[in-house]
């Protein structure tokens, strides 16, 4: 250092300490006086060798002093990262932001729009999430007084099927050749009112399901009054009209009275399902399990079930019997002839004396003290019962039903404040032999299929098909091709129900509105707007509104009056379509009282056969049919069987020993000249000789999805009922020699396998007991540890909110329909066949189903299974790249951008919970269906949409939890347990899931469900510490034991 | 018969001039690949094109290409892994552990041991990367800075692996290599090829058969094969924390540790029998690799395939004693449910076969031999597979059970790793010494100074 130029002057603090350390003198070599004697300024600068702006701890702050050095370094890294770390990026396409501000929109934030669901002909009340315009999820609207904010899986599913790419995007017409041409709506609009103009005295025929909308019938009624020739066919697969007429026999009315469930003690069905599929499940299972309420045991009421094969209704049950269907009339005389003999007198003079419990007892193998029981039952609990037979049964059961429900005074519990109401009465079975007759004789101008699909649904010997070709002009306005539409002239496409206006009127009491929540998608219409327009005649000019006006007319000039309010229309509509209902005062039709002259049906006596028997009953997954392309609704597993993508004969083993089968081999079904071949399924708990099979799979024209889903039971049906139009006597079921493969999300277990029999109940996954248990000793589970287990590692703390969630095993009925509502909020894929084959569907949430005692009366149990956020989560050990943590909340997280895929996490998840992308399945199903830009639209925005190889799993609706969080924090308040509910919690029928915040000791949710003592967590030996709480199920039976 | 058992068996049949033995040891590299050669390598080099064409499949479409399922979602995967691992683990024995016991029967086995060694734990470290769903993210198992402030998470099996697994691979290969250096002096000496004698020169870093040089490498040998020494049980007991760690019934189990590092050396050792049986007879080299050898490598095998029988059955017995329901089933489930047949093969492949061993008439049968260690081989590979696969498969919930079956890309990769190694084999045993050529010197009758001379008698 031989400058000293730039030296700095040293500070003056620093001279005393300098001046010491100048007194020291050493040798020295020096090169200037300074060095000589010790310079203070210049020890000073040799601690610093360079000077400031050569300087290298890097400060901003001093940048514009910035030395050569940190000049060339920043050069070079710029260059670097310019080079290395902006390169082709992929493209994540546009943002585009909105041209013109929609008033009601706020980017980031939902909104809410109640409408009506016409999923199935319920018409349930619903509330649609939109996000920046698109209708994402849809849920039940709390207002509705029927479904009560609730929704059934197809409700939840159909949002899937606005966004199906095979929708109808544009009208179609029927080339020479036969295949069906692009057309425009001027085009074929003008070709069918040209028809409709020259139909002459021929027949208009319109072929309608259910119709509920008032204003959609006024609207037919208008065509009818333009065309006098227009008749209008209404059917429905499934129908009441057995049990309507039954009514009209018994009490004069071709109506039923609705049955107050929550009220009954006793309750026994017979061969129906209306936890399942007969009549509106949402309401009925929400009424049934008021009556399961454990808090309540005075209340809790007593499930018999009488069936062929296992449902979910007879799932719950806490006595069954299981019974060929043809039985079931025999079955109620015998209960008529016991309560007789029990002192209760049965109206009429019946010769119930040939009527044995017995011998019925013995023909059928049931356990006899069990029907004893319920003889007692019944008669103990006179008014507060319900014998309820289901709609496939023949009249002269439902009318002894209504015998024994009047002898027993359960004629109380028939609801008065309210009562199912059709717009339109469906036709009888026999009115559509008429008109195929009309066809055939060349009578029919024109047939419209509207919205529907008669040749799928009507029985095949009926001729509907051929007659079709007999009618010139054939039009069918549908939402995709199906098997009707493509035998037409015409394929007119039919906008969604969120597309679309609308209102419905399925009780007294109330009127819903339906209204759009998304511009049509594609060139659609709906249905009322393209008669609308043919009444116009020409020239036709389509108007977008030509529905919504005629809709609003017709409630301003005929339903707004009955209504007798203060407010003014525009008020009453507006408050009508924010609300999604109308509430109306109005007196349910009453019913007479009992005929016996009903009875004479009842005289003789019906002998079961014993022969094979086939039952054909509405599928839980595909509805009627409607759902054959629906993905979510296909792979939602079978609530008994868990079998999903497929339909099958359900069997008993002895029958199938009878037949020589086995499970997945084909079976031949003759019924008189009509046969099916499908694939046989061993089903616990069904009746002998009777063959059972959903029908609404096995469609020969729908789309990707739904081809090859399922065998078509259709062709079984006839246009004269056999027992009933649902249930035949088989001239003959043999084995086919062929087999299929039938595919389940649970594996079948031996029930004779010492080493897997009951293995639920051993392990202590289901713990159950008895009502008698419980009340004897509430604390009967035992579930306090006696041992005090510990962790290796520091517990964690959770200062805030904790999540948890409480099921209450007693309500949940296992229908699924939970799994269906977290598909949709989760943005969880469809798998397919072929992965479910093999264990890997995806869904996050499962209703896991166990057997226990034996393979003919097995009792069932139903738990839901989903991530129990445990607070010691073997998962979150093992994860090596610590993909998966805790939070302070109390979840385990699960953060997809860090997951490599090692799977470690699930093989150390005891409950088997975590779901992996084996593939991408948005590309692997169905080459690519789901990575179409429609279907695109579809996913939640707030979740991430998972790669391949990547793990996922239940999150306890985080995005949820992080909405009710943000707005917690913009409203000043501390976040609440109740300012989150779950998808599944709010789909759950019957409000079996409890979500909410375990640290909040005063919550209902702490007090009531996560600290009862029926309280227990599954596998809690393992130490895992979950935060899902089971209630354990209480089963109504006589004895202590389950 | 008497036998004077104060008197060391002779290793080297023959005695054999030392000209003799360097010429013997690099005939293979010497000499053009024979007709046989390349069949073998064709057929070898064809497997591992099976395997990379499996494995490109399975990077293209993911995991899904596998039988791999939920619940078995690790099967073949980590099988082969741990079995791969395990045939290494001889190689390290012989080299490191019986050095350091200054055993010199090794002498003749050593050096192909440790080259199976590098390749089965190559072959092995081949797997966790092509198991996971985004192999391309796997670097995020290896610590390193970032800007997130990231780690792996330490507390995971899977991290002790990559350190365990990547530990073992670099010893194994320094190991290996010091072990070469005079031999490619030699190999150096001998070449007349000016190519083979700079690559020869390179690799031998300068080594002139010196006193300092052999004084420097002795020691550097021996610190060596202490450091390999505890690897041999480390890494092994590393890989069993995988399944002991884990909550799974059948994998939870404090065994695992000593149990996973004798059924290693079991397979190793069987595997190394499997090659030296071929490589002997097609090098000529019965003399030097001998009858001997083998009988001393089954008798070790008999040894570690009964602490694996016994292992076997403490999981009987700790299963019913832990009282757990759990436990029990998972055993009883093994043996007894659907992955019965996989149970009893290994049973009967990895304790009822090896027990023949005992006979010393077998010990010394070569086509024997042969097929023992061969079902040694197959049973310890099915260990693994019983071991992951059959627990996996039944576990805590019965609603989540579900069967396992392999796909035709699972074997695919199965055979791609044999066809990896056997490739591998070839390639050494065509380009380096597979035996030590100086240490082989040291063993001849007459190299060693006598213990038995007059002068240390006192």
């Amino acid at each position: 250092m031989s400058e000293v130029k730039n030296i700095h002057q040293p500070k003056a603090d620093n001279q005393t300490e300098d001046k010491s350390k100048t007194e020291k003198l050493d040798t020295n070599y020096w090169r200037s006086f300074k060095d000589l004697f010790r310079d203070t300024s210049l020890i000073e600068a040799s601690n610093h060798e360079f000077g400031d702006g050569v300087k290298d701890d890097f400060e901003p702050s001093k940048l514009s002093g910035i030395s050569r050095r940190k000049f060339l370094a920043l050069v070079g890294a710029s260059a670097a990262l310019a080079g290395a770390g902006c390169s082709d990026y992929r493209s994540k396409g546009d943002i585009i932001p909105y041209n013109k501000m929609p008033e009601e929109i706020t980017v980031g934030k939902a909104n809410y729009y109640a409408s009506t669901s016409t999923a199935c002909s319920h018409g349930c009340g619903v509330l649609i999430k939109t996000r920046e315009g698109r209708p994402i999820k849809v849920d039940g609207n709390p207002d509705h007084p029927v479904s009560k904010g609730k929704t059934c899986a197809k409700c939840q599913a159909s949002i899937l099927s606005l966004y199906d790419p095979e929708r109808l995007k544009f009208p179609m017409r029927k080339s020479r050749n036969g295949g069906f041409l692009k057309s425009t709506w001027q085009h074929v609009d003008d070709e069918i009112i040209n028809a409709l103009n020259k139909i002459g005295n021929k027949q208009i025929a319109f072929v309608s399901q259910r119709i509920i909308s008032p204003t959609g019938k006024k609207v037919l009624d208008d065509f009818v009054k333009q065309y006098p020739n227009t008749k209008i066919y209404s059917y429905e697969l499934f129908d009441e009209q057995i049990r309507n007429s039954a009514w009209q026999k018994c009490y004069g009315i071709n109506k039923f009275p609705l049955i107050s469930w929550d009220k009954a003690k006793v309750i026994l069905g017979l061969e129906t399902d209306f936890l399942g599929t007969d009549g509106n499940k949402v309401e009925t299972s929400r009424l049934y399990t008021q009556g399961r309420e454990v808090n309540n045991l005075k209340k809790f009421n007593r499930l018999y079930v009488a069936e062929s094969t296992l449902s979910v209704t007879g799932m719950n049950s806490d006595y069954r019997f299981r019974l060929r269907p043809d039985a079931q009339f025999e079955f109620v005389m015998c209960l008529l002839n016991e309560i007789n003999k029990n002192g209760i007198s049965v109206p009429g003079s019946l010769p119930l004396g040939g009527y044995s419990l017995k011998s019925f007892a013995g023909k059928y193998s049931l356990s006899l003290k069990n029907l004893k029981q319920l003889v007692k039952d019944l008669a103990s609990a006179k008014g507060e019962s319900v014998i309820y037979a289901g709609r496939t049964l023949p009249e002269n059961v439902h009318i002894a039903v209504n015998l024994l429900n009047e002898a027993l005074g359960n004629t109380a519990l028939y609801r008065t404040d309210s009562i199912d109401v059709d717009v339109l009465p469906l036709l009888k079975h026999e009115e559509i032999k008429e008109l195929v007759n009309d066809m055939n004789a060349g009578n029919v101008g024109m047939i419209i299929h509207y919205d529907s699909n008669p040749v799928f649904h009507f029985p095949d010997d009926l001729g509907y098909k051929d007659a079709l070709k007999k009618v010139p002009v054939v039009v069918s306005i549908t939402g995709s091709q199906n098997d009707s539409s493509e035998l037409g002239n015409y394929t007119l496409p039919l906008s969604h129900d969120f597309e679309s206006w609308g209102d419905a009127k399925t009780r007294t009491g109330f009127y819903s509105f339906q209204q759009p929540v998304i511009d049509p998608i594609f060139s659609t219409r709906q249905k009322e707007a393209i008669l609308l327009t043919w009444l116009k005649g020409k020239p036709v000019v389509f108007d977008e509104m030509v529905y919504h006006k005629y809709l609003m007319n017709n409630w301003q000039n005929n339903l707004y009056p009955t209504f007798n309010t203060k407010m003014t229309f525009t008020e009453f509509w507006n408050a009508g379509l924010h609300d999604g209902i109308a509430i109306l005062e109005e007196e349910p039709d009453s019913f007479g009282s009992f005929n016996s002259s009903a009875l004479s049906e009842l005289q003789n006596a019906v002998k079961a056969s014993s022969k094979y028997i086939v039952v054909l009953r509405e599928s839980y997954q595909a509805g009627d049919g409607k759902f054959l392309n629906n993905g979510w609704l296909l792979e939602l597993p079978h609530p008994v069987s868990k079998i999903t993508w497929d339909n099958y004969a359900a069997v008993s083993h002895n029958t199938a020993k009878d037949l020589g089968i086995k499970s997945n081999d084909m079976i031949a079904i003759r019924v008189g000249d009509r046969k099916l071949e499908i694939p046989a399924f061993i089903q616990p708990g069904t009746a002998d000789k009777t063959i059972t099979i959903e029908l609404g799979f096995g469609r020969k024209v729908v789309g990707i999805v739904g081809t090859g889903v399922g065998f078509n039971a259709n062709v079984l049906r006839s246009k004269s009922a056999g027992i009933s139009p649902w249930i035949y006597l088989a001239n003959n079921v043999s084995k086919s020699g062929s087999s299929y493969h039938l595919v389940a999300t649970m594996e079948h277990h031996m029930f004779g396998e010492a080493l897997t029999k009951d293995a639920a109940q051993k392990r202590k996954i289901i713990q159950e007991g008895t009502v008698k248990e419980y009340q004897k000793d509430a604390h009967f589970l035992n579930t306090e540890n006696p041992v005090k287990m510990e962790s290796l590692y520091n517990p964690h703390e959770y200062p805030g909110v904790k999540w948890g969630m409480a099921v209450d095993l007693n309500k949940c009925v296992g229908c699924g329909d939970c799994v269906v509502a977290c598909n949709a909020e989760n943005n969880i894929p469809i798998v397919g066949k072929d992965q479910v084959a093999v264990s890997r569907e995806m869904q996050w949430l499962r209703v896991d189903r166990y057997y226990s005692g034996s393979i003919d009366d097995p009792v069932t149990s139903n738990q839901i299974m989903l991530c129990q956020q445990c607070d010691n989560a073997p998962c979150e050990n093992v994860c090596p790249v610590a993909a998966t943590t805790h939070s302070p909340d109390g979840l385990n997280q699960m953060i997809y951008n860090r997951c490599v895929g090692t799977r470690y996490c699930s093989n150390n998840c005891p409950y088997k919970v975590r779901r992996f992308n084996f593939f991408n399945y948005r590309d692997h199903f169905k080459d690519n269906y789901q990575q179409s830009h429609l279907l695109s639209l579809v996913y939640n925005p707030e979740v991430t949409v998972r790669s391949r190889g990547v793990m996922e799993k239940c999150t306890f609706c985080i995005q949820r939890i992080m909405e009710a969080r943000s707005n917690a924090i913009e409203e000043h308040r501390p976040l609440k347990g109740s300012d989150v509910r779950t998808a599944c919690q709010d789909a759950c029928n019957t409000e079996a899931i409890k979500f909410g915040d375990m640290n909040d000791k005063d919550s209902e949710f702490y007090k009531k469900y996560r600290t009862h003592e029926l309280g227990y967590y599954v596998l809690e030996d393992v130490n895992t510490r979950p935060n899902v709480t089971y209630i354990a199920k209480l089963r109504n039976i006589e004895s202590e034991e389950v | 018969m008497t036998k004077d058992y104060s008197v060391e068996l002779a290793l080297i049949e023959g005695n054999p001039p030392l000209r003799e033995l360097d010429d013997l040891i690099a005939a293979p590299i010497d000499t053009r690949p024979s007709h046989k050669y390349n069949i073998a390598l064709a057929i070898t080099g064809g497997l591992l094109l099976i395997g990379a064409i499996c494995v490109g499949l399975t990077f293209y479409y993911g995991i899904g290409m596998w039988g791999n399922n939920i619940p078995v979602a690790w099967a073949f995967d980590i099988t082969n892994f741990v079995f791969w691992v395990g045939i290494g683990h001889a190689g390290t024995l012989i080299s490191a552990i019986l050095y350091l016991l200054r055993q010199q029967w090794r002498t003749g086995i050593a050096r192909f041991a440790e080259a199976m060694t590098i390749f089965a734990v190559i072959c092995a470290g081949l797997f966790p990367i092509i198991h996971t769903g985004r192999p391309w993210l796997a670097g995020y198992l290896i610590p390193y800075p970032n800007q997130h402030g990231i780690w792996p998470n330490f507390i995971s099996p899977l991290v002790w692996d990559v350190f365990a697994v990547s530990t073992y691979l670099t010893v194994s290969l320094v190991f290996w290599y010091v072990g070469l250096i005079p031999d490619f002096a030699t190999l150096r000496d001998r070449a007349t090829n000016k190519i083979k004698k700079t690559i020869y020169s390179v690799f031998s870093l300068g080594w002139r058969h010196s006193n300092r040089h052999w004084k420097h490498y002795e020691k550097v040998y021996m610190i060596l094969a202490g450091l390999a020494t505890p690897l041999v049980l480390s890494v092994h007991t590393v890989v069993s924390w995988d399944f002991a760690v884990a909550v799974l019934p059948g994998w939870h189990s404090t065994i695992f540790p000593p149990y996973f590092v004798a059924g290693a050396i079991f397979s190793g050792f069987a595997m190394v029998s499997t090659v030296l049986i071929f490589v002997r007879k097609v090098f000529d080299m019965e003399h030097i690799i001998t009858m001997d050898h083998l009988e001393k490598m089954n008798k070790i095998i008999l040894l570690t395939g009964s602490m694996v029988g016994y292992a076997y059955i403490i999981e009987w017995f700790m299963s019913w004693y832990s009282g757990t329901p759990f436990e029990l089933f998972t055993t009883l489930n093994r043996a007894f449910g659907p992955y019965g047949w996989a149970y009893w093969i290994m049973v009967s492949c990895n304790v009822f076969f090896p027990q023949l061993f005992w006979f010393k008439k077998i010990r010394r049968s070569i086509p024997v031999t042969l097929v023992i260690v061969i079902l040694v081989n197959v049973g310890m590979w099915f260990e693994r597979f019983v071991i992951i696969v059959s627990s996996l498969s039944r576990d805590f919930l019965p609603s989540s059970w579900h069967y396992f079956t392999p796909t035709l890309v699972d074997f695919g990769i199965l055979f791609g790793s044999f066809g990896l190694f056997f490739t591998l084999i070839l390639l050494f045993a065509k380009s380096l010494p597979v035996i030590s050529i100086s240490e082989i010197k040291g063993v001849l009758q007459g190299a060693q100074p006598s213990h038995h001379g007059d002068e240390h008698d006192a």
